[in-house]
């Protein structure tokens, strides 16, 4: 395998039931420092492929490589894996009965076996790079929604991952918040990480991915670099979705 | 009135007074504390492994990929629904009698076989009360504590536990309240318990007012004591939240 290639899918397929196909054979790779933007209208399996890269979603048949290891194994130590795949949730899931500092020192201290005082130094450092640090002690319910998504954002990046998952990150936030979070993000790609992320936010698409995958119906219908997919769609049901989500 | 006084002066010597029989009502007392505490102790233990079992068979069950962890997972928690049918389809006396002349025979230490009798009976109510806590937390939070790395049994105790915990403390608390008053029937296997006490005086001095009514005052007071002490609790904990 190239050894640039971090997450590989071979032929992922994931069903519920007998009927309903949430993924058809769907064979990705993921390179190092890659941002790869997954777009498709809702019920395409976008979210489903994002969650299966990390397992959170079991697929049906198919592989996922991480870092060259086939983690669909079950001999595998999944939560090995997980610890370098950080994941960021539409709605959030900070840890409502722990300060903001608790969220982010819990698992690099439980996990990693960092020190208390290390990981908060870590933990705040990380805060002041989103503009968070003066609300280190306060609860998740005392947050806006784009704070609250910052501060997941730093809780994913605690654990120094080597790839981020984004399962549309602002798609629960009021539109005034979106700015902030994408920001965050956008500077995370200039940093070189890694990055996945499923969202409908078609601006952030153009500008910071290196490739966008559109989906449909379970499939990858097209990808390629956001040029590519934005002025020169080839799939009829590409040229169908952008058009109903650009023209608004 | 004065008379009335009178009366009531001289049964309460010759209830708690003479003989020194208030000492029946102290270690009585002390009994039921001693059998209630420690019960509670083990039905949240119990309560805590069998809900843990059940709420994942009922999330997860279906679904485990490893089978030989699928067949166990399915073992145990058919013997916890045995449990728990058996126990709540039970009353507690009988099961208090059935350990005390039946599965502890051969034993005299009846505080032990009450402690035993009346944990093993609230573990199943306290099982009800923790799986409903588990059931109640945001499927997202255990994506988020399995996300970052942690297994199952810790997202469980760093994540769900702690928040499962707040959300069914009232529901506990009254549990724990239940069980005080229900191991009112200890005397049944001859332990002096504080109902015991009190009914041991009863027949002794043939008064039944005066013994009877302290205690049920007695228990009165330890609940109304426990429900603040609840309350005080719950208000701690809440702060975190909302």
């Amino acid at each position: 395998m190239n050894d640039n290639v971090i997450i590989k899918t071979e032929n992922l397929c994931k069903y519920y039931g007998k009927d309903i196909h949430a993924l058809e054979n769907v064979s990705a790779e993921i390179k190092k420092g890659e941002v790869v933007v997954v777009i498709g209208p809702s019920g395409s399996g976008k979210s489903t492929f994002l969650r299966s890269l990390n397992l959170l979603e079991d697929a049906t048949s198919g592989k996922v490589f991480f870092e060259g290891v086939d983690i669909t194994d079950p001999k595998v130590n999944i939560n090995l894996h997980r610890q370098k795949m950080g994941m960021v949730f539409q709605q959030f899931n900070l840890f409502p009965h722990m300060t903001v500092l608790k969220n982010l020192t819990l698992a690099p201290t439980k996990l990693k076996g960092m020190k208390a005082k290390e990981a908060e130094e870590l933990a705040l450092k990380m805060l002041e790079k989103v503009g968070l640090a003066d609300r280190a002690n306060a609860y998740p319910s005392q947050l806006s929604g784009g704070q609250k998504q910052r501060v997941a954002i730093v809780r994913a990046l605690c654990m120094s991952p080597e790839v981020m998952l984004f399962d549309e990150p602002t798609s629960a936030l009021d539109p005034e918040m979106v700015g902030e979070v994408l920001s965050v993000m956008k500077n995370l790609a200039k940093e070189g990480m890694t990055m996945v992320v499923v969202t409908h936010e078609m601006g952030f698409a153009k500008e910071v991915a290196d490739r966008v995958i559109f989906m449909a119906e379970g499939s990858i219908v097209e990808q390629g670099t956001p040029e590519e997919i934005f002025s020169n769609p080839k799939d009829e049901r590409t040229q169908g979705f952008l058009k109903s989500v650009l023209n608004v | 009135m004065s008379e009335f006084f009178q009366t009531l002066q001289s049964d309460f010597i010759k209830c708690f007074i003479t003989k020194s029989r208030w000492k029946l009502i102290w270690d009585g007392l002390g009994a039921t504390l001693q059998i209630t505490l420690f019960a509670c102790l083990m039905g949240i233990a119990i309560g805590l492994v069998v809900a843990v079992i059940r709420s994942t068979y009922d999330k997860y069950g279906k679904e485990m990929r490893n089978p030989l962890g699928k067949a166990l997972l399915s073992v145990t928690n058919f013997f916890c629904n045995i449990y728990l049918t058996v126990i709540r389809g039970t009353p507690v006396v009988v099961q208090l009698m059935i350990m005390y002349y039946i599965v502890f025979a051969s034993s005299r230490n009846s505080v032990m076989i009450a402690v035993v009798a009346f944990g093993i009976n609230s573990g199943a109510y306290v099982a009800e009360i923790y799986r409903s806590g588990i059931m109640s937390i945001d499927q997202g939070q255990v994506e988020a504590g399995r996300s970052l790395g942690f297994g199952y049994i810790r997202t469980m105790m760093y994540i769900v536990f702690p928040q499962a915990f707040k959300s069914v403390l009232p529901t506990l608390a009254n549990e724990f309240i239940v069980l005080l008053k229900e191991t009112s029937v200890a005397g049944y296997v001859a332990i002096q318990d504080l109902t015991k006490g009190g009914d041991i005086i009863r027949g002794a001095t043939y008064e039944t007012f005066m013994p009877l009514l302290t205690v049920a005052a007695i228990y009165l007071v330890l609940v109304i004591f426990f429900t603040r002490l609840v309350s005080i609790l719950e208000r701690r904990l809440r702060n975190s939240e909302r």
